[in-house]
């Protein structure tokens, strides 16, 4: 009895392990490039935007809300203006068309009617532009599933690697300039075994994209490497 | 057959269809902010085609999935909000009005040229497209048609956890507020609108006082009626 509980707890630890170990097969590297001092005072805040899709960016919209959660969130989480209230308060000079793709469009942009004001009444001082995505580049393996009256099950192997690309570009609206660049690249294969039922490996590479990505705009937005 | 079997049939029907795919998609208050610009000192009137009121787009997607999109008032909404914003007088009349008893200097007509989509299943992504092609005719205060400008508008949405009918609808609200960026980035320089107000202070035409109208929309009036855009 004692030899059949150790028998099960074995096979319960080597699958978690297992469990922890091949979904936990995700690399990643992160990298920043400052092209400005940074700080921010109190009442400042962030807003996060997707690059324009005329330009060609396909940055997934969970994404940017992802982001957005990740930097508020935390005893050193940063003010987060929700991107759709910022756009709306300042249509139409942040639609996909009209939005400035580089710094050198923000005097222009800042000289027009009530978007100065409107910007300092919602207190934004920094814009971060997403741009990238998460895409599939391989995979393989066969599964075959049958039912019956019996009953039902799965069998076979198939795995997939999934590249998450992102890139934030920082803009600081009281300089009006460009204050750097922070970009993560997370690449991860996920397997998914089946004998009878299957077991899927999930690598999270969006979702540590999002968090590693967050985390180091809250150190570049908030310590400024050059003080 | 049981009972509650009966009963679950055409529970079991509609989730059935509703995973082959395609819907009825109508938009209910857009959302069309109150654009940040300053007006044009002018007196323009807007008059909406009926079709532009009832605008309803069907299409089979090919081999697939029917759509079919109603933008209802949602036109009507968009461009008397942003007219209203746009132009220091602006009132919407009927379409049997004639424009030269009125005291206006431009008359607008917008019309909707093409209307086109894409679905998921089409673009090999994850992506709802809209097309929006729109037609600006704009007269004089003596009827004379003065410009005659297309506008291209597009709006993108991603696929959904609520399913393909709120991000079709998304991308067709963009595809509207891209074609609102689009006009107050280019209205005055493509058509000219601006200059006609000069054009019947020349005439010396004065303004009356009594416009008959389908509805009178003041600027005071127009900051009041945010509620109506959602």
């Amino acid at each position: 009895m004692k030899q059949a509980d150790l028998t099960a707890n074995t096979r319960m630890i080597t699958l978690l392990t297992a469990v922890a170990v091949l979904s936990g097969c995700v690399t990643s590297r992160v990298e920043n490039v400052r092209e400005a001092t940074t700080g921010i005072g109190e009442g400042e805040g962030v807003v996060i935007m997707a690059k324009s899709y005329h330009l060609g960016n396909e940055t997934e919209a969970d994404f940017i809300s992802c982001v957005g959660n990740s930097i508020g969130r935390g005893s050193s989480g940063l003010r987060v203006v929700p991107h759709n209230e910022f756009v709306d308060a300042l249509f139409p000079w942040f639609e996909p068309r009209t939005a400035p793709a580089e710094t050198k469009g923000l005097p222009k942009l800042m000289s027009r009617p009530g978007v100065a004001e409107k910007i300092r009444e919602k207190g934004v001082r920094y814009v971060v532009w997403l741009d990238g995505d998460t895409d599939k580049v391989a995979g393989g393996g066969s599964m075959s599933c049958a039912a019956g009256p019996g009953g039902g099950g799965c069998f076979g192997f198939a795995w997939w690697q999934n590249d998450s690309n992102y890139e934030a570009t920082v803009w600081d609206l009281s300089g009006q300039e460009d204050a750097g660049t922070i970009s993560a690249d997370v690449s991860g294969t996920s397997f998914l075994p089946a004998i009878v039922v299957p077991i899927p490996l999930i690598a999270r590479t969006r979702a540590k994209a999002c968090n590693a990505l967050a985390d180091q705009l809250k150190v570049f937005i908030v310590a400024d490497e050059s003080a | 057959m049981p009972a509650s079997f009966k009963s679950l049939t055409p529970l079991l029907a509609t989730i059935v269809l509703a995973g082959c795919g395609g819907a009825q998609v109508k938009l209910q208050n857009p959302t069309i902010p109150e654009p940040l610009i300053d007006r044009i000192p002018i007196s323009v009137a807007a008059r909406y085609p009926e079709v532009f009121d009832k605008f309803v787009h069907e299409e089979q997607v090919i081999g697939k999935e029917k759509w079919s999109i109603d933008l209802g008032q949602a036109n009507r909404l968009l461009f008397t909000r942003l007219f209203s914003s746009m132009f220091t007088d602006f009132t919407v009349i009927s379409n049997d009005a004639d424009p030269r008893d009125l005291p206006i200097d431009a008359l607008i007509e917008p019309s909707i040229d093409a209307f086109e989509f894409s679905v998921p299943s089409q673009s090999q992504t994850d992506d709802f497209a809209v097309w929006i092609r729109y037609r600006i005719k704009i007269f004089d205060s003596q009827g004379t048609q003065i410009a005659n400008w297309p506008i291209a508008a597009y709006g993108k949405s991603q696929t959904t956890t609520f399913g393909g009918s709120e991000a079709l609808q998304r991308a067709a609200v963009l595809a509207m507020r891209d074609a609102a960026a689009l006009i107050v980035l280019q209205m005055d320089k493509a058509t000219g609108i601006s200059k006609l107000s000069e054009a019947r202070a020349r005439e010396g035409v004065m303004p009356q006082s009594a416009i008959p109208q389908e509805e009178q929309i003041t600027n005071a009036a127009t900051e009041n009626s945010s509620d109506e855009t959602g």
